[in-house]
């Protein structure tokens, strides 16, 4: 396994199951099981856990030793990319302007009632009092997310297990749920919406649908993070966690 | 036509561009540490608002950012591979309780994207309603001024 622990194989191996998964996606003329990012993380743990097989380790050990170093460095680029979300965000300044109220009273009650909602399915799904904690943050980015998380009393694991299903379901199934729930006649809404769910990934669906609606989940990434860093603990307090 | 085209794809070098985001990923990072470990604000946050601050102060010029940043936002799905293939290190949990969890996330996501853009509707539709004397002699100024143009 020791050439596999070149960074080199978790860079190409991303690039490769990225491919394989635009690919599919165009093959199936867009089914939304297909989508390139749902493919590639399929794709990529199974191989990972048949590596794991074949040289007799755990799927962890070989994550950590053969993908991670390559992985890490794709990685890295998520933060310039997330910065360069003020460009759209700048460029609809208008929209920012004309709705600040609505950006920031929606966000916060947005939130509270988020948060009731969260914990009572989680609860009906009967999650222990661990599981609840660690469902509360992850509207957040998973750099705020985590340490909330832990703060409260949850599995900061689990945390950045949803953060990541969150973009990946917003990704996915996107184009549905904006059609479901009839948010297309409303840019300011779809995108603090998206926004908050997807995160950067949502920001960068939303960003498709229209300017305005990129700006504003934009807008939403960085303002639910502050949000959540005040009230999760508060809420997580009244709900007895 | 050719002058119009020079003028649209006008954008710095693209080294320039790059400086401009090491700079301020740079500071960023300097104020992020900065942060309680109580309140916690990463970097990528931050330099967000930090850019779009130093554009709305005409500081940075949109050109000197746009077309990278247009590329790396382009990519986000791509940068976003490790992430998901991260959870390969969690496998155990998944077994454990993965169908519960996936699905609690499932609905998680759900609400936090409904909620969110029907509150923000509902601000909208009072806003409007209470705006509408506020707004109606606003246009009412407005066309007058555009009689006396």
């Amino acid at each position: 396994m020791s050439y596999l622990t070149n960074p080199l194989f978790g860079v190409f191996l991303s690039l490769a199951v990225f491919m394989i998964g635009q690919w599919l996606f165009k093959k199936s003329k867009g089914f939304f099981l297909f989508q390139p990012l749902f493919v590639s993380m399929v794709l990529g743990i199974v191989i990972l856990v048949i590596l794991g097989k074949t040289f007799g380790v755990d799927t962890a050990q070989v994550y950590t030793q053969a993908y991670k170093p390559g992985g890490d460095i794709i990685f890295w680029f998520l933060t310039p990319a997330t910065i360069a979300f003020a460009v759209p965000l700048y460029k609809r300044n208008d929209v920012v302007k004309k709705n600040w109220g609505i950006i920031l009273s929606s966000l916060i009650i947005g939130t509270v009632v988020s948060l009731f909602a969260i914990t009572i399915v989680a609860k009906a799904f009967g999650l222990d009092k661990v599981g609840v904690a660690s469902m509360l943050s992850q509207s957040a980015t998973t750099a705020i997310a985590l340490p909330l998380t832990t703060a409260i009393g949850g599995n900061a694991s689990i945390t950045a297990m949803a953060c990541i299903l969150n973009a990946v379901i917003i990704y996915a199934l996107g184009k549905q749920l904006v059609k479901w729930f009839k948010l297309k006649d409303d840019p300011v809404g779809a995108g603090l919406g998206l926004g908050t769910a997807g995160h950067t990934i949502g920001s960068a669906f939303a960003l498709e649908m229209g300017s305005a609606e990129g700006a504003m989940a934009a807008v939403a990434v960085v303002v639910i993070g502050l949000v959540d860093n005040m009230l999760i603990p508060v809420f997580a307090h009244v709900i007895g966690l | 036509m050719t002058m119009k085209n020079k003028k649209e794809t006008k954008s710095a070098p693209i080294l320039f561009q790059m400086m401009i985001y090491a700079a301020i990923l740079f500071i960023s990072q300097m104020i992020s540490s900065m942060m309680p470990a109580s309140f916690p604000v990463p970097t990528p946050v931050i330099g967000l608002v930090l850019l779009y601050v130093l554009l709305t102060a005409h500081v940075i010029k949109i050109e000197w950012v746009d077309s990278f940043g247009s590329a790396m936002i382009s990519m986000i799905g791509f940068l976003f591979v490790p992430s998901g293939i991260s959870l390969a290190a969690n496998l155990d949990i998944m077994k454990a309780q993965g169908v519960q969890l996936v699905l609690v996330i499932l609905l998680a996501t759900i609400i936090l994207l409904v909620v969110t853009a029907y509150t923000a509707r509902a601000f909208g539709w009072i806003k409007q309603k209470f705006g509408e004397r506020h707004a109606e002699s606003q246009v009412s100024q407005s066309t007058v001024g555009g009689d006396k143009q």
